[in-house]
């Protein structure tokens, strides 16, 4: 990591990499509509509008890449500068651990963790306000779909919900 | 992990048969979803939506009706089999390009295997129509036209491999000429396209007819067995020389493996609602007369027109190419 | 002079006892479905539809109706308070609206957003009464090529909703394009880009994708960062918009309005271009236009009128030809015909009662509406209060239900998972998701109408400048292209990227 926010062809220029995901995307677009077939400008088939979307996204991906190498731009550093990334990052993560939950566990049982997770990960809640806020706001929600709105939540195999 | 697993098996088997015997006496419990594969406001959309408004009542639970519009009718149907869980809740309509489609070209449904029928309910009446301000006064004109401009005719569809578009082509060959076929998602789409004479024709199912009645769209021909009672100086197509009949006859399916409990209660009211007065109203608006199957007649009908459609199909040349 | 008896006659029927009770029901279930993101009005009419059959074709028909204008009025809410669209026409609210929100000044942008509705939807049902038939050639002027220039236009409009370079917001509006086209392909049926997943095969849903880029993202950047958050708490000065405030937003407002409802004309994506057209229009208007992304208030003021006008405008296809614009609309029409009454050319001349009673009673139920969501924005205004770290969760805990409710699928929210961090590292390198979002909406229209103006051209590419309303439209597309190229153009842009390094 360096001192400087603006680089110009180093792997930490974040502009650089931008363009590099960009053009990566473009090209499998442009495999993906020629694999679907272009068909003729009369009758113009599956992949034709894929294929020149495709295009015009290595189009731009290459000026992001150009402009990057010849201007510069902010190193990744300097865009999480001040920041306290653990956070996000651990956001993400118990969203993630949800998703695998949710399904087996059901809507009751995942959100309910879920919501203690949060309250406590971000800026801890103090637990006598964390819990019941973790459990009513869930149960509320569910009751009134379940009972008024007559829209059912995933149970999970336990049924509960 | 075993351990587990089995303590988990007896849980969900303990669970299912509890959920299950529950399932088929409750049944319906919820709404049930009905996906129409055509965009809202066509002739499908609005008929559907009597039936399912009438069956809604039998069956205690609201029918919502879902436009999946696209592929000719086939992206709700695909999309059913693809996502529903077979427990009678999300149903669709099955229009004959579901049977028609895998015989054109590679599709993700196999007709045969995929679904659960459960009842056969009606048909449609087709017809061509032209912009009021069009130069076609006739059927006759526009072959004279299409003759001096080969593919210069262009015609609205709800979908390529349509029976519009498939038999669209039948006449095209019988007349010897060539049109070019412009594939909407439906008939308020075909609709707008012909009104705004962005097409010069629109083949498609009597969502026209409001703007016939109102003299903004010009119906050129029927492709029922007999002449229309609403449109008596409209000619069909067998006294304009083509020897067919065209009605699509259409009913309702959900995804394999459904439980013929839930098939037989489903069944019995969409029967029902067939007798309803106000379904029948509905339906005689857009000249559909109600065609009853049960769901064995509904199922050994689903062979019949795949076999008669793949004859059609190979004498047109879009059969799909045998790898 | 007929016009003005019909209108009498209309009010007559609006304001029987039964059918403005019906009317009030209809625009509160509306509210509240419009302020719930993810619950729309469709879900709330289909249920709702078998209640009215009891009662006259009027009554039921005004409800309907109810529902759905009521619900453009709260569509707003989140967007300002939380930066979560309740739907895609209000994504361009969030870019404003909810900076202005963190300013403390979320009254102003929610009132502003309710007079601006108010104003607007008034406007349309003025214009519905008096030009109705006569604007029906409009919607049917648009073949394939005119809407396949028009969403050319709208995807061009776009580059003016971003801040940093042109370059990236095209690139995202490519990238909007190819998620918009996950699915079954509209013409042939075939599959693409599905990787084999069956969940993938009706395609993405507007829902997860808004929910995740807009509302789990935004909360994933706030938890980052200590000082920006406190800024939500700051003092709540005003509830409601002041005398600067209105004298911004007046022209956007009108501006707003006119174009809205030519747009709703539109059967397709006319509200949600609507809106964005309406804020790029403002911006390029505008002498300080480094202000928009930053809490300016015309950015609220306009998009919210264009997209109620557009409510309006809605009607008038399907009212004056029996052709829905949208699937709202389709349901309309369903509740019309079960009602035994056939929306179409002869509509207004047979039932004159039917057709003037609800244009009265949508007069009315915007006046209800003004009604019940002023006092409302004091109780918005009050959520904010609640602290970040329990308002937060909450968030999450609503985006998860709002999507899993617009399509009970627990596959939506993956998606939605998905897209939020994909969002969080998108804007962390300035990326910014709105350019985004309006190409995926438009994307689908764009690809299916360009095959068929193909088709019926015989592949002949003249046909997009041949045909007058598509050679405006593709006209002013390039203009805008390429006018930041010119100098006095440059200036404005850079004013703006300065903005945004600081």
């Amino acid at each position: 990591m360096t001192d400087q926010t603006n680089v110009k062809l180093r792997l930490n220029n974040s502009e650089l990499w931008g363009g590099l995901i960009g053009l990566a995307l473009g090209a499998f677009v442009v495999w993906s509509g020629l694999k679907l077939r272009l068909g003729t400008i009369n009758d113009p088939g599956s992949g034709f509008v894929l294929f020149y979307t495709g295009l015009l996204m290595c189009v731009f991906a290459v000026t992001i890449i150009v402009a990057a190498a010849t201007e510069g731009g902010p190193t990744f550093g300097s865009r999480w500068k001040d920041a306290r990334w653990t956070k996000p990052l651990l956001v993400i993560a118990s969203l993630i651990a949800f998703s695998f939950a949710l399904n087996p566990l059901g809507f009751l049982l995942s959100t309910i963790p879920l919501m203690l997770l949060l309250l406590r990960l971000i800026d801890p809640v103090r637990w006598s306000l964390a819990i019941p806020i973790a459990l009513l706001a869930p149960l509320g929600v569910w009751w009134v779909l379940k009972r008024l709105l007559l829209i059912q939540l995933p149970s999970g195999i336990l049924e509960i919900g | 992990m075993f351990r587990r697993n089995r303590l988990m098996i007896a849980f969900a088997a303990v669970g299912m048969l509890m959920s299950a015997s529950a399932g088929a006496q409750e049944y319906p419990t919820k709404p049930i979803t009905l996906i129409v594969p055509w965009p809202a406001g066509g002739s499908t959309d609005i008929s559907m939506r009597a039936i399912a408004e009438s069956a809604s009542k039998i069956l205690g639970q609201p029918v919502t009706i879902d436009n999946k519009a696209g592929g000719s009718g086939t992206v709700g149907p695909a999309t059913m089999v693809a996502a529903g869980k077979p427990d009678g809740y999300t149903i669709a309509q099955i229009p004959i390009t579901v049977f028609r489609l895998p015989l054109m070209q590679e599709v993700s449904w196999d007709p045969a295997k995929d679904f659960s029928y459960i009842v056969h309910l009606t048909g449609y009446t087709f017809g061509v129509t032209t912009s009021a301000e069009s130069q076609f006064k006739t059927w006759k004109d526009v072959v004279d036209f299409a003759k001096a401009n080969p593919g210069k005719v262009t015609y609205a569809t709800p979908g390529a491999g349509t029976s519009l578009h498939i038999g669209m082509e039948q006449i095209a060959t019988l007349a010897g000429i060539k049109l070019t076929q412009v594939p909407f998602k439906g008939g308020a789409e075909t609709n707008a396209a012909v009104l705004g004479q962005h097409t010069m024709l629109q083949a498609d199912s009597t969502g026209w007819r409001p703007l016939v009645d109102a003299g903004k769209l010009r119906l050129l021909m029927v492709w029922t067995s007999a002449r229309s009672p609403n449109f008596p100086n409209v000619p069909t197509l067998k006294e304009l020389g083509y020897p067919m009949v065209y009605d699509s006859p259409f009913g309702i399916a959900g995804p394999k493996g459904m439980d013929p409990k839930i098939v037989a209660k489903l069944h019995d009211a969409f029967k029902k609602a067939l007798d309803d007065p106000a379904v029948i109203a509905t339906l005689a608006k857009f000249d559909m007369v109600p065609n009853y199957k049960n769901t064995e007649d509904y199922k050994k009908f689903v062979t019949e027109v795949t076999n008669s459609e793949l004859k059609v199909i190979e004498t047109l040349g879009l059969a799909k190419k045998k790898n | 002079m007929e016009t003005l008896l019909n209108v009498g006659h209309g009010f007559g029927i609006a304001l029987l006892p039964i059918n403005l009770l019906y009317c009030f029901i209809g625009v509160f279930v509306g509210t509240l479905v419009g302020v719930l993101p993810g619950i729309g009005p469709i879900s709330a009419m289909s249920l709702l539809l078998p209640i009215t059959l009891s009662g006259t074709p009027e009554s039921g028909i005004i409800m309907m109706a109810g529902i759905y204008y009521g619900s453009m009025y709260g569509g707003s809410t989140t967007s300002i308070l939380v930066n979560i669209p309740g739907e895609a026409a209000s994504v361009v609210t969030c870019i404003d609206g909810h900076q202005m929100a963190k300013q403390g000044r979320a009254g102003p942008a929610l009132g502003i957003s309710a007079l601006g509705s108010f104003i607007a939807g008034t406007f349309a049902l003025i214009a519905l009464m008096l030009v109705a038939p006569s604007l029906a050639s409009v919607a049917i002027a648009f073949g394939p090529a005119e809407y396949f220039s028009l969403m050319v236009l709208g995807l061009v409009v776009l580059t003016f909703l971003t801040q940093g370079s042109m370059a990236k917001a095209l690139l995202m509006a490519c990238i909007g394009i190819v998620l918009g086209l996950i699915g079954l392909d509209s013409i042939t049926a075939q599959p693409r880009l599905t990787f084999g997943r069956l969940e993938l095969i009706d395609g993405i849903g507007l829902v997860p994708v808004v929910m995740g880029l807009f509302g789990i993202a935004e909360v994933l950047i706030n938890t980052e960062q200590l000082i920006k958050r406190d800024v939500i708490n700051a003092k709540i000065t005003q509830l409601l918009p002041n005398k600067a405030d209105w004298k911004a937003s007046a022209g956007p407002i009108g501006r707003g309005t006119i174009l809205g409802f030519f747009l709703g004309i539109l059967p397709g994506g006319g509200s949600v271009i609507s809106s964005f057209a309406s804020y790029a229009l403002e911006k390029r208007l505008s002498k300080t236009p480094e202000r928009f992304g930053n809490g300016a208030i015309e950015g609220v003021a306009g998009p919210e009128a264009a997209n109620n006008a557009a409510a309006g405008g809605a009607f008038i296809p399907l009212m004056t030809l029996g052709i829905p614009p949208n699937v709202v609309m389709a349901l309309l029409l369903g509740a019309f015909v079960v009602h035994g009454v056939q929306p179409g050319p002869l509509m207004i001349t047979q039932n004159p009662g039917l057709f003037w009673g609800i244009v009265a009673s949508m007069y009315i139920g915007n006046v209800m509406l003004l009604v019940l969501n002023l006092p409302l924005i004091g109780m918005w205004v009050q959520l904010l209060k609640l602290p970040y770290n329990i308002l937060f969760p909450l968030i999450i805990l609503f985006t998860i239900i709002g999507v899993y409710c617009s399509s009970n699928n627990v596959f939506d929210v993956y998606v939605m998972i998905a897209f939020g961090v994909i969002g969080y590292f998108m804007r962390k390198i300035g990326y910014e998701p709105a350019p985004l979002v309006l190409a995926f909406v438009l994307g689908p229209m764009l690809e299916n109408n360009l095959r068929k103006s193909l088709i019926l051209s015989q592949g002949d590419l003249w046909t997009f400048v041949e045909r007058p309303i598509s050679a405006v439209c593709l006209a002013i597309a390039v203009v805008l292209l390429v006018g930041p190229l010119l100098p006095s153009f440059r200036k404005k842009r850079e004013l703006v990227a300065l903005e945004e390094g600081a």
